[in-house]
């Protein structure tokens, strides 16, 4: 049975715990940031950030809302990363049949940049990064080291709130549409993003506010684009 | 924290205000977001919109400096609808007290009032007395002169128009507020408050959480399980260091520092030590001798002796009615009164209000030894962008200081959880800890007096110090053990062997202990702070009270106050989280507040055994700025008046005064905005160990301010746009992050614009910008002399070029 | 040190019963590493603490020949349960930043630098420094002629970073200087 991600982010506290905990595990560098008018640094994914915690912020009448989004690979069930992937460099990505974590291996570095490109344009969710030096594509990987070995993901062990949780697909499952249930009183426009073909469940309070990459520094105004009509259209494409 | 992080779970509302406890505790959300989950209301009142009020149910903006008339307003809301708990006002708090003929309020001002030397004579708000000497009551608090109606009419004054006037909460807000929280008044509910910072940097800082507790007391918060004042304390050992009490006015263990006009350690004791004629008071500081006489013996071993007044002589004197502490002594520096020291892991250069003071004092130094682990804006001050170090003459040693992960040693957190931590890798390079350069100091001092001499050279020799650092070893003292063979209570003790508890010290110079609260931590069964155990009963699992793993101050009480949770016959008030019960003669749950039988049987005792009469303070004589608080504008305020009194700044308030030292005035033109300072998740304090950590410093690069929109139109400034901000005292560059999450306030019929700033940025990160506080002011709240970092004024506008910042 | 693995994430059929991605082929390098070479396998589990805001997280450290390869929060530790916010998931590469100061430093009146001393050179003129402050200004009376026994000109800031231990002999010792001007972050 496959392994499978439910990040809460109505629990979250943006305290980027996980954020910091992925990069300390994984022995990744930090870059050089600049204050840009958001808390939101790195300012978006890149090859040595897989985990980034988003900040977005709105206002409804006197009604303030800051919205938390911990942003990782969403581990589809189908993904089209591999199908782009497969047809340049076979086995350049992988998924484990045990936890079904979407893996890149070492063979990303005989992808060009152009095919990284279209790899990257693949991806519904805008999670893989190339790494210009190495040549290699690069993302989360779900801590595969660590749940051989029987540990949670770091991002999840680091977790003070529940936001994140980690474990079989049908209990995450469970735990998603249970949450979401009890969000849905407050937050009428909650939902569960793409439950049924990823491994990594997000619940959204707020979709068309919280889904936005990247992060609109503009305040105040928002654009109202329906984000789920965007997140799918990768899937109708490989689909078509 | 009377309560405990776990606890916070246990609340039916949490109120959240002078702190924003997901960013700076983030542990502590984790029990907000359990006490949510189990149906509590979570309220966060702060001036800004933060990810703590994002998980909250409630958001309500605050003008910062205006929590007096927020909590003045409940008190009233409180006492007009009847929904305080009344058992435990009248049998639990003075509130039944008759207040002597002395005490009176007028325009603002308390009764013993001396305007020249800004003091009150604080004997005008005694009690009347028995012909005993204990308190009259009325526990019908009926009485016009009995602390409840004196505390009715007091706060009739706060209605919700004029608290609204003032804070710039609306008045729906203000009732939403009080109906949710007063709720908690009902037997059986309870409401727990967690500040930290925001309340504490006023001038009105006490007062702040004075008005607090009265608010816990007169709901029954106080002791209950899911209540309390719970203080989210800052730095990494705080609750520890000032258990310790580096601080120039207590001894460890919280005992008065001795001052020149007690010569002998008896009139020390006879003077300090609180004495009560109600015999069912306990009156815990009656102990005191006997703390005091144990400290001076682990203090001076074998020199201390009964004949010699146990070296009380050797100790260092202060003067009554001076103030040595941090502002001060800072100040006393920029005079070039102070010529040497130490600092140990600080950064008054960055972190201390009206940092371009501070730096200049430092310059007036003859030689500074600071231990840090990074260079920081106090290591280098000498080196600072715009001063020429040829000028400078300080003589400066820096010691490299180990991490944590690189020595044993205990730290108390915010719960007073005594806690071990062990050294896992050797320390880097020549770091060592700061125990070890202690050690290593005091020793060469000694050694230099010892074949030199010197001045007074007994107050250094006469002390017993160990020859090398070993934290273990110094835990054992902590505890305190024997120094003599004795017989206490029928059982036989020898010279060496561990005390205990603190009910085992003595003031006949047989016991030695370096802190009379953490006796116990360390006794005959070994350091309990290294105890890991996870098992409770079942009606200590209830309430998540976890008493086998660490050990906390007092004799490893969870929950202070805990006898003011059950009723007079020791009931609990909350049959579903009891904290104690009264069982078959004996008490069960948490440890008690004392062994005596609840308060209604023979030989009970009143619950609240560290005051003096044994009740909850609702009237607070012993404060220097007055018994009830009263709102009083922040030193530097946007407004001229306020609908209280024509007493617009703390009548008591203390300054530090020099030519650096500069205020604007009210309502003054030319700094139109409030400016609160604060920290920030990624970043801790003066930043220093957290700038030189590159993930860290990733996540929160540089300086910034937060306006709203509305600011940012009025001044022309875009978000993310560099902008200078200026006060009387400096100017500090930031960049602009302009957010719905600040809102102007309606204060008094116009709009006032609040900017806030963190301050961990400083010049030794290149380019990160440098310190928010050379905005902010040395003014301080009387009765603790804590600056008032919270609400100053400033102006802010467009950077035409910087050069503080990367951009 | 005995810390049971509460709240670790249980995982069925994990480890032998599916073929590992090294077994079928692929090198895993981007993935940095696979179980065979789990960074903390085998390494030595010591208990620290989070040093910065007064949650007071427990932190295991795992330790592998003498260096910590890997931190984490302690499960067993009930306030967190084995979380961390952003500082206390810093604490591995915050003790080996390259940013810390490893040797003693004197700045030498009116110098524009640094330079790296030995311990004992400090640590002696430290002492002498205090000494010859000490000896100058100390005051055994004050101006109502009451026995003060103080040095006023020597200071004393911080101490909310040192633990307990560390914190009960620096204020012995301050006592022991005659000390009145010491304070710290609890004030502010």
């Amino acid at each position: 049975m496959a392994k499978a991600f439910f990040i809460d982010t109505s629990r979250c506290i943006a305290c980027r715990g996980c954020q910091v905990a992925c990069k300390e595990w994984h022995g990744l560098p930090a870059v050089q940031t600049r204050q840009r008018g958001t808390h939101q640094n790195p300012p978006d994914l890149n090859p040595f950030t897989y985990k980034l915690v988003r900040f977005a912020e709105g206002k409804t009448g006197a009604k303030v809302e800051w919205l938390f989004f911990p942003d990782q690979c969403h581990h589809c069930l189908e993904p089209p990363c591999r199908g782009a992937a497969d047809s340049f460099v076979p086995d350049a990505v992988i998924v484990d049949q045990k936890t079904g974590a979407v893996l890149y291996t070492e063979k990303t570095g005989a992808l060009t940049a152009a095919q990284c490109k279209e790899i990257q344009e693949a991806c519904p969710y805008d999670i893989p990064r190339r790494n210009e030096q190495s040549g290699l594509l690069t993302k989360c990987d779900m801590c595969i080291d660590r749940l051989r070995a029987d540990l949670a993901p770091m991002c999840v062990k680091t977790c003070p709130t529940g936001a994140m949780n980690f474990g079989e697909r049908d209990q995450m499952l469970a735990m998603a549409h249970q949450r979401l249930e009890a969000v849905k009183s407050s937050h009428p426009k909650a939902q569960l993003v793409d439950a049924d073909n990823v491994s990594v469940i997000y619940l959204v309070t707020n979709p068309g506010l919280a889904l936005q990459r990247p992060l609109k520094q503009a305040v105040e105004s928002y654009s109202r684009r329906e984000l789920l009509g965007n997140l799918t259209a990768p899937f109708r494409r490989i689909a078509g | 924290m009377t309560n405990h992080w776990i606890d916070i779970k246990n609340a039916d509302v949490v109120l959240i205000m002078g702190s924003n406890a997901a960013e700076h505790h983030p542990i502590s959300f984790k029990w907000v977001l359990k006490a949510k989950d189990a149906g509590a209301t979570v309220i966060h009142i702060d001036p800004k919109f933060s990810r703590t009020s994002a998980r909250s149910d409630m958001h309500v903006p605050l003008r910062s400096g205006t929590d007096i008339p927020l909590l003045g307003g409940m008190v009233r809301h409180i006492l007009e609808k009847g929904e305080f708990n009344r058992e435990y006002v009248a049998q639990y708090t003075n509130a039944s007290f008759i207040v002597g003929d002395g005490y009176d309020f007028k325009n603002g001002l308390f009764s013993g009032y001396d305007p020249a030397a800004k003091k009150y004579d604080q004997k005008k708000w005694g009690f009347a007395l028995d012909e005993k000497g204990v308190p009259k009551r009325d526990p019908t608090l009926k009485h016009p002169r009995c602390v409840f109606q004196l505390l009715k009419k007091h706060y009739s004054r706060y209605t919700p128009e004029k608290v609204s006037s003032i804070t710039g909460v609306s008045k729906q807000d203000l009732l939403k507020v009080y109906e949710i929280y007063g709720a908690t008044g009902a037997p059986g509910k309870a409401g727990t408050m967690m500040y930290a910072l925001g309340w504490t940097q006023h001038t009105v800082g006490v007062q702040n959480i004075r008005l607090a507790a009265i608010v816990q007391l007169l709901l029954g918060n106080m002791g209950a399980a899911g209540g309390g004042i719970n203080a989210l304390r800052g730095e990494p050992n705080v609750q520890g260091s000032t258990d310790h009490c580096i601080l120039w006015n207590t001894l460890p263990g919280y005992l008065p520092v001795p001052t020149s006009d007690k010569a002998t350690v008896e009139e020390y004791i006879k003077a300090n030590t609180p004495e009560t004629h109600d015999p069912k008071s306990v009156n815990w500081w009656s102990n005191k001798p006997k703390y005091m006489v144990s400290l001076l013996k682990a203090w001076m071993g074998e020199a201390a002796t009964s004949e010699n007044d146990y070296g009380f002589g050797w100790l260092p004197k202060a003067d009554p009615g001076v103030d040595y502490s941090a502002i001060f002594l800072l100040d006393r520096m920029y005079k070039g009164r102070i010529k040497g020291g130490f600092i140990l892991g600080h950064n008054p250069a960055q972190s201390m209000p009206n940092s371009n003071k501070v730096r200049k004092a430092l310059e007036k130094l003859d030689w500074l030894a600071v231990a840090e682990i990074h260079n920081s804006e106090t290591t280098d001050f000498w080196r600072r962008p715009g001063v020429d170090p040829k000028k400078i003459q300080t003589e400066v040693f820096l010691l490299p200081s180990c991490q944590r992960g690189e020595k044993d040693g205990s730290i108390t957190n915010s719960g007073r959880w005594l806690m071990w931590h062990n050294k896992g890798i050797e320390p880097m390079g020549q770091s060592r800890s700061m125990g070890w350069m202690a050690v290593e100091i005091f020793k060469r001092v000694r050694a230099l007096y010892a074949k030199e001499s010197g001045a007074f050279p007994e107050q250094i020799l006469k002390m017993d110090w160990p020859e090398v650092y070993d934290a273990d070893g110094v835990a054992r003292k902590i505890n305190g053990s024997y120094t003599r063979d004795i017989t206490v209570k029928g059982k036989q003790y020898k010279k060496g062997e561990q005390v205990e508890s603190f009910l085992y010290l003595r003031d006949d110079g047989s016991t030695a202990s370096l802190n009379w609260l953490y006796a116990g931590s360390y006794g005959p069964a070994g350091n309990l702070a290294k105890r890991r155990g996870l098992a409770q009963t079942s009606m200590q699992a209830r309430i998540g009270l976890f008493p086998n793993f660490s050990w906390a101050w007092p004799v490893n009480r969870r929950i202070l106050y805990n006898r003011a949770s059950v009723d007079p016959n020791g009931k609990p008030f909350n049959s579903a989280k009891p904290v104690i019960a009264w069982e078959n003669g004996k008490w069960v749950g948490d440890i008690p507040d004392g062994p005596a039988p609840p308060m209604a049987l023979p030989g009970g005792k009143y619950p609240f055994i560290m005051q003096t009469q044994g009740m909850g303070q609702i009237f607070g004589p012993g404060r220097v700025d007055g018994p009830l608080p009263e709102h009083y504008e922040p030193a530097e305020t946007p407004v001229k008046s306020h609908p209280f009194s024509a007493q617009l700044n703390n009548p008591c308030l203390k300054a530090a005064i020099s030519d650096m030292d500069v205020l604007a005035k009210p309502g003054d033109p030319r700094f139109p905005f409030v400016l609160t300072t604060y920290g920030v998740t990624e970043q801790w304090c003066g930043g220093v160990d957290t700038r030189n950590t590159p993930l860290l410093l990733e996540a929160e690069p540089q300086l910034y301010v937060e306006m709203s929109p509305q600011l940012a139109r009025l001044r022309g400034i875009g978000n993310g746009d560099p902008v200078v901000v200026e006060s009387a005292r400096g100017r500090v560059e930031a960049i602009a992050m302009v957010t719905v999450r600040i809102t102007p306030f309606k204060v008094l019929g116009k709009s006032v614009h609040l900017v806030g700033m963190p301050f961990c940025f400083g010049w030794t990160t290149p380019g990160a910008g440098d310190a928010t506080n050379r905005l902010t002011a040395t003014v301080c709240d009387p009765n603790v002399s804590i600056p008032e970092y919270k609400a100053c004024l400033v102006n802010v506008r467009k950077a035409e070029k910087v050069s503080e910042l990367f951009v | 040190m005995d810390i049971s693995r509460r709240g670790f994430m249980k995982l069925t059929g994990a480890g032998a019963a599916c073929l590992g991605l090294a077994e079928l082929g692929f090198d895993l390098a981007p993935v940095r590493a696979v179980a065979a070479d789990l960074k903390i396998e085998g390494a030595k589990e010591v208990v620290s603490i989070c040093h910065f805001c007064s949650c007071g997280c427990n932190i295991i450290m795992s330790i592998k020949d003498g260096r910590m390869v890997a931190a984490g929060g302690d499960p067993d530790f009930p306030v967190s349960e084995g979380a961390l916010c952003a500082k206390g998931a810093a604490f591995q590469s915050m003790h080996y930043s390259d940013r810390r100061l490893q040797k003693p430093l004197h700045r030498a009146p009116g110098s524009d630098r640094w330079e790296e001393k030995e311990w004992d050179f400090v640590l002696d003129r430290i002492a002498r420094k205090v000494k010859d402050t000490r000896d100058k200004d100390f005051m055994v009376k004050n101006g109502k002629g009451q026995q003060v026994n103080r040095v006023e000109s020597i200071f004393e800031l911080g101490a909310s970073q040192l633990d307990n231990e560390e914190c009960a002999l620096t204020h012995q010792m301050l006592m022991g200087l005659g000390v009145v001007h010491m304070d710290h972050q609890a004030r502010v």
